[in-house]
């Protein structure tokens, strides 16, 4: 009872954080990616191309691109315009300008095991093969999806589109360069170079993690976290060649493997092309 | 403030309207489709199928298929399990079953267009030429556009056991045999003569008849233009007639490929992105 009264005195006050009811404005910019497919990343890179001046960290980022889900609505709709917001979500059709990050689910798999022993929502040992069938089922404890929903309903309402810009996290990774001036473009930002280069070199993953080792108490995703276990990780794409099974790389190629092929990842089990594309989506629902 | 408080009492006591928060139970089923694409008419199918004893009308649809931004919460809780649900949404990852209702967006403009000077939103005078843009840039309505709406279920679902596709051409055309799908999929026993009741209780004029005399006990038409009706063709193709070439022509321009897998033939050349994918194989219409 209590408890619903300060609910409801905080919904009142706009201190509630209000996720995907977030109220949206005409000019945002989201950005949009399924959790643990490098949007973190993408909001330092993105933070140190549009605020340098703010040396954007830990400690700032949320203010700079604002989560819905970390932040208060009154904090929300008191952000400075043009906002760009971090977004998990599956499609809304009331977002316009949107850039989507997508990643191997075979590597988005891993990081996200990775993070739910960090954040204590499993063990440490718990069977990778179970955690696999699990994310392929959507049986994560999340609101946003299957990867295969996430990513498919993104990419089929909007490709196409002038206000959708799709950037592939393992290009991000192999050509920062490249996929940096595509968002500036996007964003409308007359970026030199120098600029962009600056923007990477601020946003590596060494710089991160000395940043998150000062600074992991100060940010929502890391605050009451194991702080034995890193949350910028391995930051590479691939890691499932040697860490996911055969069967588990078979599972998930099998399940999502027709919206794969159209972002152009390569199957491991290259046997099951055909049926992949037999199966896609029948996981899903 | 007074405002508020009114809305406080009225959750406490269960009365507002649920929208997104709707509390989704497993064995639900919604009943999904862009606007304008014989939702109602569905509504009413399924209404007297499920429930003979109470023949479907404006004043009980709402109770009878709820509606999460138009039926109180209270309702909900009332219904017997497993409920059926209307909505207009595009992809929800919660919705445990579906029932998702697509029809061509050439006659999907025409019956939004129509709509919108019913309910006042357009006058007379509105060029349809500025409609048509509005509706392939998805700003007719809350709900994407049509390609959005369309995609992200079919996309997403048109393989999994739990999600029925139904093309309203289909049910113009044989209301009898999509009903008994329907029915199948729902697990609901139905003999030739209740589906055969259900279509008659739903049928066009009946619907008409009905509209006349409840028109405001029905948030869809409540406080609209009486001289224009709700249930209006209830056919298919009258965009044939209807709609300017140039018109046609751009919503295939947008849409060409979705059309196509939907077997909703172009009257245009197909865009070249569709034939491009069709040589692909990805839009070949396996599953249809």
């Amino acid at each position: 009872m209590i408890k619903r009264l300060i609910a409801g005195g905080k919904y009142f006050l706009g201190l509630h954080s209000p996720g995907r009811n977030v109220r949206v404005f005409p000019d945002d910019i989201f950005l949009v990616s399924y959790p643990k497919s490098g949007n973190t990343w993408t909001r330092f890179l993105i933070a140190n191309l549009v605020y340098p001046e703010k040396n954007p960290d830990f400690s700032n980022i949320n203010e700079l691109l604002p989560d819905p889900e970390a932040m208060s609505k009154r904090d929300l709709e008191r952000a400075r315009r043009p906002r760009i917001l971090k977004s998990h979500q599956y499609f809304d059709p009331r977002y316009q300008k949107v850039i989507y990050i997508v990643r191997d689910p075979r590597d988005v798999v891993l990081s996200e095991y990775y993070f739910d022993i960090k954040r204590r929502a499993i063990a440490e040992d718990y069977p990778k093969q179970e955690f696999v069938s699990r994310f392929v089922r959507g049986e994560l404890n999340h609101p946003y999806g299957t990867w295969f929903e996430n990513a498919a309903t993104w990419f089929y309402a909007r490709r196409g589109d002038p206000r959708f810009l799709l950037v592939k996290y393992e290009a991000l990774q192999s050509q920062a360069m490249e996929e940096m001036a595509r968002i500036a473009g996007f964003l409308g930002i007359s970026a030199a170079p120098p600029r962009l280069a600056s923007a990477i070199e601020q946003s590596s993953a060494d710089r991160m993690r000395e940043l998150e080792k000062k600074q992991a108490h100060l940010w929502s995703s890391t605050r009451e976290t194991r702080q034995d276990k890193p949350f910028v990780r391995s930051a590479k794409a691939g890691g499932w060649k040697a860490e996911l099974s055969e069967s588990s790389v078979a599972e998930i190629e099998s399940a999502w493997g027709g919206l794969m092929r159209e972002m152009g990842y390569e199957f491991a089990a290259s046997n099951l092309v055909d049926a992949g594309m037999e199966h896609a989506g029948i996981e899903n629902l | 403030m007074i405002k508020h408080l009114i809305a406080g009492i009225q959750r406490g006591l269960g009365l507002h309207r649920p929208g997104r928060s709707l509390l989704i139970l497993p064995d639900d089923i919604f009943l999904v489709s862009f606007p304008k694409s014989g939702n109602t008419w569905t509504r009413f199918l399924l209404a007297n199928l499920r429930f003979p004893n109470e023949p479907a009308t404006w004043a009980n649809i709402n109770r009878l298929i709820p509606d999460p931004t138009g039926t109180a919460k209270r309702d909900f809780d009332r219904l017997p399990r497993p409920r059926i649900i209307k909505s207009h949404e595009c992809f929800d990852p919660r919705y445990p079953r579906v029932i998702y209702i697509v029809r061509d967006p050439r006659d999907v403009v025409l019956s939004q267009y129509h709509y919108h000077r019913k309910i006042r939103k357009l006058d007379d005078e509105s060029p349809l030429e500025q409609f048509v843009t509005r509706f392939l840039a998805g700003e007719t309505c809350p709900h994407g556009s049509w390609g959005q709406n369309v995609a992200t279920w079919l996309y997403t679902s048109e393989a999994s056991p739990r999600f029925l596709l139904l093309r309203y051409e289909d049910l113009v055309a044989d209301t009898a045999r999509e009903l008994t799908k329907v029915a199948t999929f729902l697990q609901l026993t139905a003999a030739p003569e209740q589906i055969a009741l259900a279509v008659e209780r739903s049928s066009a004029d009946r619907m008409r008849q009905m509209e006349k005399k409840q028109t405001d006990k029905n948030d869809l038409v409540k406080g609209s233009r009486k001289d224009l009706s709700f249930v209006r063709a209830a056919g298919s193709g009258g965009w044939r007639s209807e709609l300017p070439a140039p018109m046609v022509a751009r919503i295939e321009a947008a849409w060409g490929p979705l059309m196509q897998r939907l077997r909703y033939e172009l009257s245009t050349q197909a865009p070249k992105e569709a034939r491009d994918y069709e040589a692909q194989g990805i839009l070949s219409g396996r599953h249809l």
